[in-house]
């Protein structure tokens, strides 16, 4: 029974281990990405400073990211994680396609919550003579926080999923526990308790992401 | 500071949203701009507020013209300038005092010195001790006046007031705009007033320009224009405002060919006695009243002139040498 423990905890750690990291890296990448789609996107849809050109680009880019099977990114980023961290196999090296595969998915979310911004106010911060930046600072991120916030939580609810699937390809955690222990060795209880800690997991996300959103409008 | 524009146009395509106009905008005055909706009052703004450049024509700030900067030059003239709005656009991220902090934080001003003009402004209209209140929780007078401080923080030269008080109630309405003739006395500003409501520019204004299809029909300082309107549009404006305001009593619903207005001292003479006594003129009267514009009284009288043809025009003629001012609906 320890043992069993011992297993389930120490594929729960580096299940955490991946979602956090993989998070944190998709959101450096994302939350830029998506503050760009929204700044270069067309005076009508509220973009601040709009480069047609840059802005389909990049959103041809993040629509293939995002409709590329996550199972065939993780193949096809191998060499990246072997250039970046030396290995292509094990926890940290699932972080890599993690990362990219959620980072257009933050990208979207941040878009559509800077969209979601009333233009009025924009425009209030522009007449005053706030610069881009401080638009984006200063205005934009803070307007947006509720849904940005929702938004992370979605990501990190996805990751978990993701990070799963990950783990039947190397990466280890929660997921690669329940096919090798629960499905391959035909132990149903491994299984169940793969299962029960990602559920665990993902209600706890959930509600601790709602509390914060409904704290940051409550706020207001 | 003087606001000069110079044969202004904006197209969206086809539309020619604002079509050649050209105003001066006295130093230290309320100027209002008036308009239907869709006359083309909110690109007029955004033109002379340097949001958006014309296609054509200028715009000067005393001598100085502003259409055409670029970037750091441009960001730095808006500092310059204050601007409220019809929906507030304050931000809900901010409390009232963060809202009014905005536009010194975006400045790099000292956050002592943010936090001491802040304080002064709340008390400047009249919000002492509500700093701390989100957005959400003040009344919709409150956000204008959080708006109005937030505007004011830069001390600026020129404050636009854009339908500032078309969201308001009546009596809110006046507050706001009696909040804002004392500042701008206080402050020696000049104040671009954009409005579909007479009320306003009646309550408020010194001088107006009325807007239609994106061009200027009529101009000139409120009491003259109310007194003597030369416009189709003006007179609509108009009439619509002496049926709405309560101190012209209508008696009669029937009737009124004539509209006849008496400006200043002579609201006080017996003028019609003794145009009837001249010429013998019989009056019946359909309603009347004194409206009071901008501080100068102006009575207002609709009116049938009997009992002949003959005796009409007589006293029509007679009633304008008096310096009446008569309209005749056709």
């Amino acid at each position: 029974m320890s043992r069993m423990f011992d297993i389930v905890f120490s594929s729960t750690i580096e299940t955490l281990e991946m979602v956090l990291f993989s998070t944190v890296f998709s959101v450096i990448i994302g939350l830029p990405l998506g503050i760009i789609l929204q700044i270069t996107d067309t005076e009508e849809h509220g973009g601040l400073r709009p480069i047609p050109v840059v802005n389909s680009i990049l959103s041809r880019l993040v629509n293939i990211l995002r409709s590329f099977p996550f199972i065939i990114l993780i193949i096809l980023l191998m060499p990246l994680s072997r250039i970046i961290l030396g290995t292509a196999i094990g926890t940290e090296a699932t972080i890599v396609p993690l990362s990219i595969a959620a980072a257009p998915f933050v990208a979207r979310i941040v878009e559509s919550a800077l969209k979601e911004i009333d233009p009025g106010v924009i425009q209030a911060a522009r007449a005053m003579g706030s610069t881009d930046f401080q638009i984006i600072r200063k205005v934009m991120i803070p307007e947006a926080m509720p849904s940005l916030v929702s938004g992370v939580t979605l990501t990190i609810i996805n990751l978990i999923g993701y990070s799963a699937m990950a783990g039947a390809l190397g990466g280890g955690g929660l997921g690669d526990l329940a096919i090798r222990y629960g499905y391959q060795r035909f132990n149903p209880s491994y299984m169940v308790a793969a299962v029960v800690v990602i559920l665990v997991m993902v209600e706890l996300i959930q509600v601790i992401g709602n509390r914060i959103s409904n704290h940051l409008i409550a706020k207001r | 500071m003087e606001i000069k524009l110079k044969h202004l146009r904006r197209n969206y395509g086809a539309l020619h949203a604002v079509d050649d106009v050209s105003l001066n905008i006295p130093s230290n005055t309320v100027f209002g701009i008036i308009g239907r909706s869709g006359a083309g009052k909110s690109t007029l703004v955004r033109l002379i507020s340097m949001l958006e450049r014309p296609d054509e024509g200028e715009v000067y700030y005393d001598d100085r013209r502003v259409d055409n900067l670029e970037k750091d030059e441009l960001i730095k003239a808006r500092r310059r300038i204050g601007m409220i709005f019809q929906n507030f656009n304050l931000f809900a991220s901010r409390n009232a005092a963060e809202n009014i902090a905005y536009p010194m934080e975006i400045c790099g001003m000292d956050k002592k010195v943010i936090k001491k003009r802040t304080d002064e402004l709340l008390e400047l209209v009249g919000l002492e001790g509500r700093g701390n209140a989100p957005i959400s929780t003040l009344s919709g007078g409150q956000k204008q006046r959080v708006a109005i401080a937030r505007a004011l923080a830069v001390n600026p030269d020129i404050l636009f007031c854009d339908e500032a008080t078309s969201a308001l109630d009546p009596q809110t309405t006046r507050s706001i705009l009696s909040l804002i003739k004392e500042i701008q006395k206080k402050m020696n500003l000049t104040v671009v007033m954009i409005t579909h409501q007479m009320e306003v520019v009646r309550d408020s204004c010194d001088y107006v320009a009325v807007l239609d299809s994106g061009r200027i029909v009529e101009e000139g300082k409120v009491a003259d224009v109310f007194a003597n309107p030369s416009s189709p549009t003006t007179k609509d404006f108009l009439s619509n405002l002496a049926s709405a305001h309560d101190s012209v009593v209508r008696w009669s619903k029937d009737g009124g060919r004539y509209t006849l207005r008496f400006r200043g001292s002579k609201t006080d003479a017996p003028i019609l006695s003794t145009v009837s006594n001249e010429t013998g003129a019989i009056f019946n009267i359909r309603a009347a009243g004194i409206q009071n514009v901008n501080g100068e009284e102006l009575g207002v009288m609709v009116c049938d002139i009997g009992p002949d043809k003959e005796t009409e025009e007589r006293a029509v003629s007679s009633l304008m040498a008096m310096g009446i001012i008569v309209e005749e609906e056709k």
